[in-house]
């Protein structure tokens, strides 16, 4: 297997595909939206910010919801080509699919067709309606997808279980403490309190709080598992030569790549406390040349604490086994060193299923595009780097942004 | 829908046998069985009887949240472990004798510990037994 990937194109190709616009709808409960709904309004959404309106779009690219068998089988990218009304001009529309991480795949997806020439402008929607479907119903849909139905479903495996396999590796490993953990969730609530898109906006949190919470997977308490959401978020891309003749001076570019499949199967994984995030890493700096010191901020995959230190360390953030003391010492808070997440990410935003990691890619492009809410754009940030894991934590994806123009809006 | 891997693996489970898939053409062990060697290809594929010992990579004590059909189960341990034949699986933990899990800590020494074939029927799935150092 090769070892490289150098990019085939570079700030100054033509081809360099590029962001140009995000939106997104807030997360939570919002049984008064629906699914098809929100997927149009959030797809306007992110077209109004790139300054285009649908006819500009010749493909959609549909990031999966897990509310439903039948909104996931239903051909719903075809759909939105009737609702934004593209029929006879889109080109083409599909889904992809690799869990949480398909955010990060989405966007090297469209990169290929934009720099290849197969597509112009893309658009990426997202919605999830978990927030107001039914919980049993979504726990026992989650004991179902990314674990195999042959070996691991008859043990009784959900997906609490499995952050709590990874959560008891990662603190027996690295001697962290359960305070330590806590304070990876207080981080992002800390990030939500400056987002009123989040979830659990207005609703701060403590260390304390988070212990004192009941015990639901051994040792994760109720309050480090994720809270299940509504949420929709959407981007557009286009080609860099798309981009300038449109007048769109600031851009967001894929400066390179990363991935590693560790496992399929939460029984496979080699390294519990670590997955694939070294690895993922290395392959996203070798291509891109970037080091762990060349971003201001980071937007990294979320659900459970032990998941997102162990990607800080993969990056090299910090030494290896310092992931959760790390963010126990403020790095990674408003007006830390490296601030992480700084949507409120999946544990305080709201974990919106295949679309948390979504979220999390669209807030590390909006704040490159210096198009935050005041209240919490990191100033001046030039570059990003956003981790993704999907399934069972199954793969870590790495991306790394950078904003193209220096100053000016 | 027929599954020769599944139904071999979970045959002997049902009779107090934890089954390793062997290749027979290069003599690579496979876990979770495969319908072909990842090391080599092969599809001449038969099964070893595992030592049964291994190292608790991790563990977790479900309270609460099953999925359907678990709920009576409540709570119960399930544990990834790393057999001595260098494959590894996820499997059931047996309790403490006072009905905890209090005494199992991540690399202690587990071993294979075979249960009712009426349980394997309902629950296809290993258990596994902290062993004193």
């Amino acid at each position: 297997m090769a070892d490289t990937w150098p990019l085939n194109v570079d700030a100054k190709s033509p081809n360099d595909p590029v962001f140009v616009g995000t939106g997104e709808l807030p997360s939570g409960r919002y049984p008064d939206r629906n699914f098809i709904g929100d997927l149009t309004h959030v797809g306007l959404l992110a077209l109004k910010d790139a300054q285009m309106v649908p006819r500009h779009v010749d493909t959609i690219l549909l990031i999966p919801n897990l509310h439903s068998a039948v909104d996931q089988a239903d051909l719903i990218f075809s759909r939105m080509a009737e609702e934004l009304g593209l029929i006879g001009h889109l080109k083409s529309s599909f889904m992809v699919h690799s869990g949480g991480s398909t955010s990060d795949n989405a966007v090297r997806l469209a990169s290929g067709l934009i720099a290849s020439g197969h597509a112009r402008t893309v658009l990426v929607l997202q919605c999830e309606r978990w927030g107001s479907a039914d919980l049993n119903e979504m726990v026992t849909m989650l004991s179902k997808y990314g674990i195999p139905n042959e070996w691991e479903m008859p043990t009784g495996l959900q997906f609490n279980a499995i952050g709590a396999l990874i959560t008891r590796r990662y603190m027996h490993a690295t001697q962290s403490s359960p305070e330590a953990m806590a304070s990876v969730c207080v981080t992002l609530r800390k990030w939500a309190q400056l987002n009123p898109n989040a979830m659990y906006y207005g609703k701060p949190l403590t260390v304390e709080k988070v212990l004192s919470s009941k015990m639901v997977a051994e040792p994760l308490h109720a309050l480090e598992c994720p809270m299940l959401a509504d949420g929709a978020v959407a981007f557009v891309m286009t080609s860099a030569e798309n981009a300038k003749k449109r007048g769109l001076e600031t851009t967001v570019r894929v400066a390179g790549s990363g991935g590693c499949v560790s496992h399929y199967s939460i029984g496979q994984e080699p390294d519990l406390a670590k997955l694939g995030w070294a690895t993922a890493a290395k392959r996203a700096y070798e291509q891109s040349g970037w080091g762990p010191k060349d971003a201001q901020i980071a937007q990294i995959y979320d659900t459970y604490a032990a998941v997102t230190a162990a990607a800080v360390e993969g990056l090299e953030f910090c030494e290896p086994g310092e992931g959760a003391r790390w963010f126990q010492s403020g790095a990674a808070d408003p007006g830390g060193t490296l601030p992480c997440n700084t949507n409120g990410g999946m544990l305080s935003a709201g974990h919106t299923g295949v679309g948390g990691g979504t979220a999390l890619l669209v807030e590390g492009v909006r704040q490159l595009l210096w198009r935050a809410p005041s209240q919490r754009q990191v100033t001046g940030v030039q570059r990003c780097i956003v981790g993704g894991t999907g399934g069972s934590y199954m793969d870590a994806q790495v991306l790394l942004l950078e904003r193209t123009s220096k100053g000016g809006k | 829908m027929s599954n020769p891997i599944r139904d071999g693996f979970r045959a002997g489970l049902a009779q107090g046998e934890l089954l390793v898939q062997k290749c027979n053409d290069c003599g690579g062990l496979n876990m979770y069985p495969r319908h072909a060697c990842p090391h080599c290809q092969s599809l001449s594929l038969g099964w070893q009887k595992a030592s049964g010992r291994g190292i608790l990579h991790s563990y977790t004590v479900l309270r609460q949240g099953a999925p359907q059909g678990f709920e009576g189960d409540l709570p119960y341990a399930l544990g990834v472990v790393k057999l001595q034949e260098g494959v590894q699986l996820l499997g059931r933990l047996i309790p403490d004798p006072d009905g905890n899990w209090d005494s199992y800590k991540c690399d202690d020494t587990v071993e294979f510990t075979p249960v009712s074939a009426e349980s394997i029927e309902r629950r296809p799935c290993a258990s596994f037994k902290r062993i004193n150092p």
